[in-house]
Protein backbone atom coordinates (compact mmCIF):
# COMPACT_ATOMS: atom_id res chain seq x y z
CA UNK A 1 0.00 0.00 0.00
CA UNK A 2 2.35 2.28 0.97
CA UNK A 3 4.72 1.47 -2.34
CA UNK A 4 1.25 2.22 -4.47
CA UNK A 5 1.20 5.18 -2.84
CA UNK A 6 4.77 6.31 -3.14
CA UNK A 7 3.78 5.36 -6.91
CA UNK A 8 0.84 7.41 -7.38
CA UNK A 9 2.31 10.49 -6.16
CA UNK A 10 5.30 10.34 -8.27
CA UNK A 11 3.10 9.53 -11.65
CA UNK A 12 1.20 13.36 -9.96
CA UNK A 13 4.02 14.82 -9.64
CA UNK A 14 5.72 13.91 -13.22
CA UNK A 15 2.44 14.29 -14.97
CA UNK A 16 2.29 18.24 -13.49
CA UNK A 17 5.77 18.59 -14.42
CA UNK A 18 5.00 17.43 -17.81
CA UNK A 19 1.83 19.98 -18.09
CA UNK A 20 3.89 22.71 -16.35
CA UNK A 21 6.41 22.16 -19.40
CA UNK A 22 3.70 22.82 -21.88
CA UNK A 23 2.15 25.23 -20.06
CA UNK A 24 5.68 27.28 -20.11
CA UNK A 25 6.02 26.76 -23.76
CA UNK A 26 2.68 27.84 -24.61
CA UNK A 27 2.84 30.99 -22.87
CA UNK A 28 5.73 32.00 -24.28
CA UNK A 29 4.24 31.00 -28.01
CA UNK A 30 1.37 33.17 -27.15
CA UNK A 31 3.73 36.30 -26.12
CA UNK A 32 2.61 36.30 -22.47
CA UNK A 33 6.35 36.33 -21.97
CA UNK A 34 6.85 39.81 -24.28
CA UNK A 35 7.21 42.22 -22.47
CA UNK A 36 6.00 45.01 -24.83
CA UNK A 37 2.89 42.75 -25.51
CA UNK A 38 1.71 43.50 -22.01
CA UNK A 39 2.56 47.33 -22.42
CA UNK A 40 0.79 47.73 -25.68
CA UNK A 41 -2.34 45.98 -24.71
CA UNK A 42 -2.83 48.21 -21.56
CA UNK A 43 -1.72 51.33 -23.61
CA UNK A 44 -4.24 49.76 -26.62
CA UNK A 45 -1.79 49.59 -29.08
CA UNK A 46 -1.83 45.90 -29.84
CA UNK A 47 -4.79 43.76 -28.31
CA UNK A 48 -2.81 40.75 -29.15
CA UNK A 49 -2.77 39.25 -25.67
CA UNK A 50 -6.42 40.15 -25.18
CA UNK A 51 -7.52 38.10 -28.13
CA UNK A 52 -5.37 35.22 -26.44
CA UNK A 53 -6.98 34.73 -23.78
CA UNK A 54 -10.51 35.74 -25.32
CA UNK A 55 -10.14 32.66 -27.64
CA UNK A 56 -8.51 30.98 -24.79
CA UNK A 57 -11.35 30.92 -22.32
CA UNK A 58 -13.80 30.70 -24.96
CA UNK A 59 -12.44 27.29 -25.84
CA UNK A 60 -11.58 26.19 -22.62
CA UNK A 61 -15.20 27.19 -21.71
CA UNK A 62 -16.93 24.98 -24.33
CA UNK A 63 -14.93 21.87 -23.51
CA UNK A 64 -15.38 21.68 -19.89
CA UNK A 65 -18.80 22.59 -20.18
CA UNK A 66 -18.34 18.99 -23.04
CA UNK A 67 -16.70 17.73 -19.85
CA UNK A 68 -18.98 18.45 -16.81
CA UNK A 69 -21.65 16.92 -19.13
CA UNK A 70 -20.28 13.46 -20.12
CA UNK A 71 -19.00 12.85 -16.31
CA UNK A 72 -15.41 12.14 -17.77
CA UNK A 73 -12.88 10.28 -15.11
CA UNK A 74 -9.50 12.12 -14.83
CA UNK A 75 -6.53 10.38 -16.66
CA UNK A 76 -4.25 10.25 -13.82
CA UNK A 77 -6.67 9.79 -10.57
CA UNK A 78 -8.94 7.52 -12.03
CA UNK A 79 -11.56 9.52 -9.95
CA UNK A 80 -14.13 11.94 -12.09
CA UNK A 81 -12.43 15.22 -12.32
CA UNK A 82 -13.00 17.97 -9.98
CA UNK A 83 -15.02 21.22 -11.13
CA UNK A 84 -13.69 23.15 -7.81
CA UNK A 85 -14.41 26.77 -8.16
CA UNK A 86 -11.95 29.71 -5.99
CA UNK A 87 -14.50 30.64 -3.38
CA UNK A 88 -15.01 34.55 -3.16
CA UNK A 89 -12.72 35.18 -0.22
CA UNK A 90 -12.53 38.75 2.11
CA UNK A 91 -9.62 40.79 0.53
CA UNK A 92 -10.33 39.30 -2.81
CA UNK A 93 -10.68 43.04 -4.44
CA UNK A 94 -7.77 44.66 -2.58
CA UNK A 95 -5.59 41.31 -3.70
CA UNK A 96 -6.65 41.78 -7.21
CA UNK A 97 -5.69 45.39 -7.29
CA UNK A 98 -2.66 45.29 -6.16
CA UNK A 99 -1.82 41.90 -7.79
CA UNK A 100 -2.93 44.50 -10.80
CA UNK A 101 -0.68 47.12 -9.99
CA UNK A 102 2.37 44.31 -10.10
CA UNK A 103 1.12 43.30 -13.28
CA UNK A 104 1.13 46.72 -14.72
CA UNK A 105 4.87 47.41 -13.00
CA UNK A 106 6.95 44.20 -14.20
CA UNK A 107 4.70 43.47 -17.57
CA UNK A 108 4.77 39.54 -15.96
CA UNK A 109 2.78 37.22 -13.53
CA UNK A 110 3.33 34.42 -11.55
CA UNK A 111 2.61 31.60 -13.99
CA UNK A 112 4.74 33.55 -17.02
CA UNK A 113 7.84 34.41 -14.97
CA UNK A 114 9.71 30.82 -14.66
CA UNK A 115 8.89 30.82 -18.40
CA UNK A 116 10.83 33.89 -18.39
CA UNK A 117 13.62 32.70 -16.59
CA UNK A 118 13.78 30.04 -19.07
CA UNK A 119 13.53 32.01 -21.84
CA UNK A 120 17.14 33.93 -20.35
CA UNK A 121 15.29 36.75 -19.11
CA UNK A 122 17.06 38.31 -16.33
CA UNK A 123 14.34 40.73 -14.73
CA UNK A 124 12.45 37.27 -13.99
CA UNK A 125 14.83 35.99 -11.47
CA UNK A 126 14.32 39.14 -9.47
CA UNK A 127 10.51 39.03 -10.57
CA UNK A 128 10.64 35.50 -8.58
CA UNK A 129 12.63 36.54 -5.61
CA UNK A 130 9.55 39.27 -5.46
CA UNK A 131 6.70 36.69 -5.39
CA UNK A 132 8.36 34.60 -3.16
CA UNK A 133 8.54 37.15 -0.85
CA UNK A 134 5.47 37.76 -1.10
CA UNK A 135 3.72 34.83 -0.80
CA UNK A 136 5.68 34.57 2.33
CA UNK A 137 4.69 37.36 4.17
CA UNK A 138 0.97 36.47 3.05
CA UNK A 139 2.18 32.82 4.92
CA UNK A 140 3.60 35.00 8.26
CA UNK A 141 0.52 37.30 8.36
CA UNK A 142 -1.90 34.21 8.09
CA UNK A 143 0.26 31.88 10.73
CA UNK A 144 -0.41 34.80 12.91
CA UNK A 145 -3.98 34.97 12.28
CA UNK A 146 -4.40 31.41 13.18
CA UNK A 147 -2.18 31.55 16.17
CA UNK A 148 -4.50 34.47 17.41
CA UNK A 149 -7.67 32.60 16.70
CA UNK A 150 -6.22 29.80 18.63
CA UNK A 151 -5.36 32.07 21.72
CA UNK A 152 -8.80 33.28 21.88
CA UNK A 153 -9.95 29.77 21.49
CA UNK A 154 -8.16 28.71 24.39
CA UNK A 155 -9.36 32.07 26.41
CA UNK A 156 -12.78 31.37 26.00
CA UNK A 157 -12.09 27.70 26.84
CA UNK A 158 -10.87 29.05 29.98
CA UNK A 159 -13.75 30.92 30.75
CA UNK A 160 -15.97 28.37 29.77
CA UNK A 161 -14.64 26.14 32.00
CA UNK A 162 -14.12 29.08 35.14
CA UNK A 163 -17.90 29.52 34.73
CA UNK A 164 -18.75 25.92 34.97
CA UNK A 165 -17.02 25.36 38.18
CA UNK A 166 -19.14 28.09 39.73
CA UNK A 167 -15.71 30.42 40.30
CA UNK A 168 -16.06 33.91 39.22
CA UNK A 169 -13.60 34.90 36.65
CA UNK A 170 -10.68 36.44 38.01
CA UNK A 171 -9.15 38.09 35.13
CA UNK A 172 -9.98 39.01 31.17
CA UNK A 173 -13.70 39.85 32.04
CA UNK B 1 16.17 37.94 -27.72
CA UNK B 2 13.29 37.77 -29.33
CA UNK B 3 10.80 34.81 -28.98
CA UNK B 4 9.24 33.93 -32.09
CA UNK B 5 5.43 34.19 -31.38
CA UNK B 6 2.38 32.08 -32.69
CA UNK B 7 -0.42 34.24 -34.21
CA UNK B 8 -3.24 35.16 -31.52
CA UNK B 9 -5.67 33.12 -32.21
CA UNK B 10 -4.29 30.07 -32.52
CA UNK B 11 -1.85 30.50 -29.56
CA UNK B 12 -5.64 31.22 -27.79
CA UNK B 13 -6.68 27.84 -29.22
CA UNK B 14 -3.63 25.84 -28.33
CA UNK B 15 -3.87 27.23 -24.35
CA UNK B 16 -7.83 26.59 -24.35
CA UNK B 17 -6.85 22.83 -25.29
CA UNK B 18 -4.35 22.76 -22.34
CA UNK B 19 -6.74 24.24 -19.57
CA UNK B 20 -9.29 21.37 -20.85
CA UNK B 21 -6.30 18.77 -21.48
CA UNK B 22 -5.39 19.79 -17.89
CA UNK B 23 -8.52 19.32 -16.13
CA UNK B 24 -9.20 15.79 -18.24
CA UNK B 25 -5.35 14.73 -17.24
CA UNK B 26 -4.80 16.01 -13.94
CA UNK B 27 -8.54 15.82 -12.61
CA UNK B 28 -8.45 19.90 -11.45
CA UNK B 29 -8.13 23.04 -12.54
CA UNK B 30 -4.49 24.68 -13.56
CA UNK B 31 -3.14 26.67 -11.39
CA UNK B 32 0.30 28.58 -10.98
CA UNK B 33 0.50 30.89 -8.24
CA UNK B 34 -0.39 28.20 -5.55
CA UNK B 35 2.78 26.43 -6.19
CA UNK B 36 4.34 29.01 -4.78
CA UNK B 37 2.85 28.66 -1.68
CA UNK B 38 4.12 24.84 -1.94
CA UNK B 39 8.20 26.18 -2.40
CA UNK B 40 7.99 28.19 0.69
CA UNK B 41 6.79 25.17 2.99
CA UNK B 42 9.68 23.57 1.52
CA UNK B 43 12.23 26.23 2.43
CA UNK B 44 10.96 26.78 5.54
CA UNK B 45 8.73 24.88 8.24
CA UNK B 46 9.02 27.85 10.32
CA UNK B 47 6.09 29.20 8.75
CA UNK B 48 2.72 27.30 9.80
CA UNK B 49 0.66 28.31 6.92
CA UNK B 50 2.21 26.83 4.56
CA UNK B 51 1.86 23.29 6.25
CA UNK B 52 -1.28 22.88 7.12
CA UNK B 53 -5.13 23.08 4.51
CA UNK B 54 -4.39 22.61 0.99
CA UNK B 55 -0.37 23.14 1.71
CA UNK B 56 -0.38 19.67 4.34
CA UNK B 57 1.25 17.69 1.41
CA UNK B 58 4.05 20.31 -0.02
CA UNK B 59 5.79 18.01 -2.60
CA UNK B 60 2.28 17.77 -5.11
CA UNK B 61 1.85 18.42 -8.21
CA UNK B 62 1.38 22.07 -8.32
CA UNK B 63 4.73 22.76 -7.32
CA UNK B 64 6.37 20.28 -10.15
CA UNK B 65 3.78 22.44 -12.30
CA UNK B 66 5.53 25.24 -11.27
CA UNK B 67 9.13 23.45 -11.92
CA UNK B 68 7.99 22.48 -15.80
CA UNK B 69 7.50 25.83 -16.54
CA UNK B 70 11.09 27.37 -17.03
CA UNK B 71 11.81 24.31 -19.12
CA UNK B 72 8.79 24.90 -21.46
CA UNK B 73 10.42 29.30 -22.08
CA UNK B 74 13.48 27.01 -22.61
CA UNK B 75 12.35 25.39 -25.06
CA UNK B 76 10.26 28.11 -26.75
CA UNK B 77 13.47 30.13 -26.89
CA UNK B 78 15.12 27.54 -28.90
CA UNK B 79 12.84 27.23 -31.80
CA UNK B 80 12.74 30.88 -31.95
CA UNK B 81 15.47 32.34 -34.73
CA UNK B 82 17.60 34.23 -32.47
CA UNK B 83 20.35 32.31 -29.96
CA UNK B 84 19.26 31.73 -26.35
CA UNK B 85 20.94 34.34 -23.70
CA UNK B 86 20.89 36.29 -20.74
CA UNK B 87 19.29 39.72 -21.32
CA UNK B 88 18.21 42.10 -18.61
CA UNK B 89 16.35 44.44 -21.54
CA UNK B 90 12.46 45.13 -20.86
CA UNK B 91 11.80 46.29 -24.01
CA UNK B 92 9.16 49.56 -23.94
CA UNK B 93 9.42 49.32 -20.17
CA UNK B 94 13.23 50.25 -20.16
CA UNK B 95 12.79 53.64 -21.28
CA UNK B 96 10.22 54.13 -17.77
CA UNK B 97 11.87 52.16 -15.52
CA UNK B 98 14.62 53.26 -13.34
CA UNK B 99 17.57 53.59 -15.23
CA UNK B 100 20.42 52.38 -13.03
CA UNK B 101 20.77 47.91 -12.99
CA UNK B 102 20.22 48.17 -9.17
CA UNK B 103 16.78 50.70 -8.86
CA UNK B 104 15.29 48.42 -12.48
CA UNK B 105 15.58 45.29 -9.92
CA UNK B 106 14.32 47.11 -7.05
CA UNK B 107 11.77 48.02 -8.51
CA UNK B 108 10.88 44.61 -10.05
CA UNK B 109 11.47 42.87 -7.13
CA UNK B 110 8.46 45.11 -5.08
CA UNK B 111 6.19 44.67 -7.83
CA UNK B 112 6.80 40.49 -7.60
CA UNK B 113 5.86 40.90 -4.08
CA UNK B 114 2.34 42.61 -5.27
CA UNK B 115 1.96 40.19 -7.60
CA UNK B 116 3.26 37.57 -4.77
CA UNK B 117 0.82 39.08 -2.32
CA UNK B 118 -2.22 40.06 -3.90
CA UNK B 119 -2.27 36.75 -5.75
CA UNK B 120 -2.69 35.23 -2.31
CA UNK B 121 -5.28 38.29 -1.18
CA UNK B 122 -7.49 37.31 -4.13
CA UNK B 123 -6.84 33.59 -4.08
CA UNK B 124 -5.35 32.84 -7.08
CA UNK B 125 -3.33 34.65 -10.00
CA UNK B 126 -4.27 35.41 -13.88
CA UNK B 127 -4.33 31.88 -14.75
CA UNK B 128 -6.20 29.86 -11.85
CA UNK B 129 -8.77 33.38 -11.98
CA UNK B 130 -8.94 34.99 -15.19
CA UNK B 131 -8.20 31.84 -17.45
CA UNK B 132 -9.45 28.71 -15.59
CA UNK B 133 -11.95 30.41 -13.65
CA UNK B 134 -13.17 32.25 -16.43
CA UNK B 135 -14.00 29.66 -18.34
CA UNK B 136 -15.72 28.10 -15.53
CA UNK B 137 -17.81 31.05 -15.54
CA UNK B 138 -16.83 31.42 -11.36
CA UNK B 139 -18.34 34.89 -9.83
CA UNK B 140 -15.51 35.70 -8.18
CA UNK B 141 -12.82 34.63 -10.60
CA UNK B 142 -14.50 37.23 -13.13
CA UNK B 143 -14.54 39.83 -10.43
CA UNK B 144 -11.25 39.30 -9.58
CA UNK B 145 -10.15 38.84 -13.59
CA UNK B 146 -11.37 42.19 -13.99
CA UNK B 147 -10.04 44.09 -11.25
CA UNK B 148 -6.52 42.47 -12.93
CA UNK B 149 -6.96 43.75 -16.02
CA UNK B 150 -8.40 47.13 -14.69
CA UNK B 151 -6.09 48.00 -11.97
CA UNK B 152 -2.76 46.75 -14.42
CA UNK B 153 -4.48 49.49 -17.34
CA UNK B 154 -4.46 52.30 -15.02
CA UNK B 155 -0.89 51.34 -13.50
CA UNK B 156 0.33 50.91 -17.43
CA UNK B 157 -1.06 54.21 -18.12
CA UNK B 158 0.10 55.94 -15.52
CA UNK B 159 3.96 54.68 -16.05
CA UNK B 160 3.83 55.51 -19.66
CA UNK B 161 2.39 58.80 -19.20
CA UNK B 162 -0.19 58.59 -21.60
Amino acid sequence: MALLNFFSTHRNNFFGWIMGITFGFLMSKAGATTYDFHAKMFLLENLRLMIVIGTSVTVAMVGVFILKRSKVKSIVTGQEVDFVKKPYQKGLVLGALLFGVGWGMTASCPGTIPAMIGEGKVAGLFALAGVIIGTMTYGVLQSYLMMARRYAAAEQEKLDLDAFCQQPPTDKE
Amino acid sequence: MDILVWPAVPAGIALGLFVIFHFWLMGKPAGCSTGYGNFCGMVTSKIEYFRVGEYAKINNSKLWFLLGIPLGGFLSAMTSPEPWTFSFSMGMYDTILPQTLAGKAIWIVFGGILLGFGARLAGACTTGHALVGGAMLNPPSLLAGGVFFFSAFITTQLLFGS
